[in-house]
């Protein structure tokens, strides 16, 4: 059973999320979700600027106190068209980690509104389909009349598919536009004054190599860093990747995953800030997978960096599932940790 | 202290990838009386600064990485037993039996178990074994085990330091605690000798995860020239000829696109006219040392690698040759004494 008042305190957090899965963001063409974002935090830093790369960041001032970075990939994972059959069918290339087994019958949709199907060639026995037997079929007869409607190098996202059951939300990009939607919460709701200088960066190309991260730590030079990202789970039956880490139980403090080994003061921070105002926390280690901290914590000589995991199941697929419990237990312990001084 | 005593104190430390703060302090300990300045980095590589004589002094940097492969724990079964993922490379073949110490909430010990023959089912002979189906057993309860030893508790291998016959010695973490032990040992030359050049030693973090700390420390120092002091494989009955080096016939140096060519030549001029002995080695991509990160820093810095010939590397039994250790801290000594400006700009004209 849900708590009492349960649905006051959630009911911004989902329309938030339900906005921003709504929106398409491919690595390289994040320009609508970053437009949406800026609008959401516009009212609330005390300057806002856009880099080289289209990250967006939202700065919280305090020279007296130290910089902090807080990181969360605004972009998603897409299908970039390369070549156009002369039947209209269009071959694309991934952009990003894209898993081949939940393509068929997969609806995708173009920045221009134009939506497709993915279809499949037969298969030979055992074969395993490699990207290039896969095509999108948007209904265009020729290639001419596919051309109409989409050019070379157009990058499609999966189809918003969000829906809520209670708590638990699914949706495409939920990696990362959950932890899109904890950071604009945090920043919606910070007392006016912190110990520490803060920098809200909603960055561009993580899928496509933590690209944007390692700019935008270079340009800022922070402190310490902390990105806020999705991580998998185990609690399914027969896990890809056995996890001890579930959705619902509290959002996930990072120890390692294949691009960083969290920095144990950090860690510690984190921890320290979870047991003061009870807040249940899980603690992470992803086997496979990375975020934007890894390319954070090398930058120049080198940032203690950590993370904060949002639980989420089928991550990389059109419906990915994550907690709303998790996101605003996430949302206390930043807040918390924002408000200690570093 | 001589070499044997400080290689064996550095082997039977525990310093896992990401984990080294504690190996770093007493590292700085360790080197303070023999250098000017010691400091440690964000993330925790150690510094060691010898100052040089003379205006406008070549800045060389000299890199061994001393964190050492180690595992993490991932889970616990409904039974008590630990579940663990790798920090670095491990063959799973080598951990049955091995002893571990656990990083939790206090040290613990335990072990690696493995199914004994007598049990195994008949597809399950001669198959080698995957690391998932590998477990740390420590003998705790389930319920103090999970006080004790969270998710994310690091464990380092354990294992003493052995001395076998001559110069021989074997031990855990050789790779690459033989390094910091050249170090040690240019560092102890060096205090002998008049040197133009500043030299900026560094014992790196997290080498095996990717060069992590080498990426950072070269930034920070921004030298002219970087030379990383690794171990290679040494030979041993069953490997190839062209991918070993004999132990005790000195350290390696390496040739290749990630070397710059006139600091391998130069190693190997200084290494005749001290009558040091050393052996080549050619690597055709880039290494799988720190000088790979080392030449891509900044505008680019020109890299060297010397290596320790070490046995069955990325195992508890590392096996190498005191006496090539002191050839290479010679070596990297009189290098550094004869370095001069000249040099260091003559790196840069093709």
């Amino acid at each position: 059973m849900l708590e009492r008042g349960w649905f006051n305190k959630m009911t911004e957090l989902l329309k938030l999320v339900e906005d921003l899965t709504g929106l398409s963001g491919p690595s390289g063409s994040e320009e609508k979700i970053r437009s949406f974002i800026r609008k959401e935090a516009e009212a609330y830093g005390d300057e806002l600027f856009v880099d080289a790369l289209g990250n967006l960041i939202v700065v919280k001032r305090n020279p007296d106190g130290k910089k902090i970075l807080l990181a969360a990939h605004m972009d998603e994972i897409g299908l970039m068209v390369t070549f156009i059959e002369e039947n209209g069918f269009l071959r694309f290339s991934p952009v990003g980690g894209v898993n081949n087994e939940i393509l068929s019958g997969t609806k995708v949709i173009f920045d221009n509104g134009t939506a497709g199907i993915i279809g499949r060639e037969k298969l030979k026995e055992k074969e395993t389909a490699g990207i290039n037997r896969f095509y999108i079929d948007i209904g265009a007869k020729s290639k001419d009349e596919a051309l109409e409607r989409v050019k070379i190098g157009e990058t499609a996202t999966f189809y918003p598919s969000f829906h809520h059951m209670g708590p638990r939300v699914t949706a495409k990009s939920l990696d990362n536009r959950a932890g899109c939607a904890l950071l604009l919460q945090v920043l919606k709701n910070l007392p006016a004054s912190l110990p520490n200088e803060v920098y809200f960066v909603f960055t561009a190309q993580e899928e496509v190599g933590l690209r944007g991260a390692r700019t935008v730590s270079y340009r800022l030079n922070p402190d310490y860093a902390l990105a806020v990202d999705v991580t998998r789970t185990g609690d399914t039956p027969e896990p890809e990747f056995k996890m001890d880490l579930a959705l619902g139980k509290g959002p996930a403090i990072k120890i390692k995953d294949s691009s960083v080994i969290c920095h144990p003061t950090v860690v510690q921070r984190m921890i320290r800030a979870a047991e003061r105002i009870n807040v249940p926390f899980q603690l992470e280690v992803l086997e496979r997978g990375g975020t934007d901290a890894g390319s954070i914590h090398l930058s120049r000589e080198g940032v203690p960096s950590g993370a904060l995991s949002i639980p989420c199941r089928y991550i990389h697929t059109p419906g990915e599932m994550v907690d709303l419990n998790d996101i605003e237990g996430g949302f206390s312990l930043l807040v918390e940790l924002l408000k200690d001084k570093w | 202290m001589n070499l044997h005593s400080f290689l064996q104190e550095i082997s039977q430390k525990d310093g896992v990838s990401g984990y080294e703060d504690a190996l770093g302090s007493f590292l700085a300990g360790a080197f303070s009386p023999l250098v000017d300045e010691v400091k440690k980095d964000n993330l925790g590589n150690c510094f060691f600064y010898k100052r040089g004589r003379g205006e406008d002094p070549p800045r060389v940097m000299l890199c061994a990485h001393m964190d050492e492969i180690g595992l993490m724990v991932t889970m616990m079964d409904e039974k008590g037993f630990l579940k663990f993922t790798s920090l670095g490379g491990f063959d799973p073949r080598t951990l049955p039996g091995q002893e571990v110490t656990l990083y939790g909430r206090e040290p613990v010990y335990g072990l690696i178990g493995f199914k004994p023959a007598h049990l195994q089912k008949e597809k399950e002979k001669g198959k080698a074994v995957k690391m998932e189906d590998l477990f740390i057993d420590t003998g705790l309860p389930k319920e103090e085990l999970r006080e004790k030893v969270p998710v994310g508790t690091v464990a380092a291998i354990r294992r003493n330091f052995l001395s076998l016959q001559g110069e021989c010695r074997a031990g855990k973490a050789l790779d690459d605690r033989a390094g910091v032990a050249v170090l040690w040992q240019c560092a102890t030359e060096l205090a002998r000798l008049r040197h133009r050049a500043e030299v900026f030693m560094v014992a790196s973090v997290q080498e095996e995860v990717g060069t992590r700390g080498a990426v950072v420390s070269t930034f920070g120092i921004a030298p002219d020239l970087g030379i990383a002091i690794d171990v290679c494989h040494g030979s041993f009955p069953g490997a190839a000829e062209h991918e070993v080096s004999p132990l005790g016939k000195g350290p390696v140096i390496t040739y290749g696109p990630n070397i710059h060519p006139r600091i391998a030549e130069k190693l190997h001029e200084t290494a005749r006219e001290y009558q040091l002995p050393v052996q080549k080695d050619f690597s055709p991509g880039p290494t799988g040392t720190d000088a790979r990160a080392i030449q891509v820093s900044l505008e680019g810095v020109p890299a060297g690698l010397l290596s320790i010939p070490l046995r069955y590397m990325h195992t508890s039994v590392e096996l190498l040759d005191l006496e090539d250790i002191r050839s290479a801290g010679r070596l990297l000594a009189y290098f550094i004494a004869d370095l001069s400006r000249s040099f260091v700009e003559g790196l840069s004209c093709f």
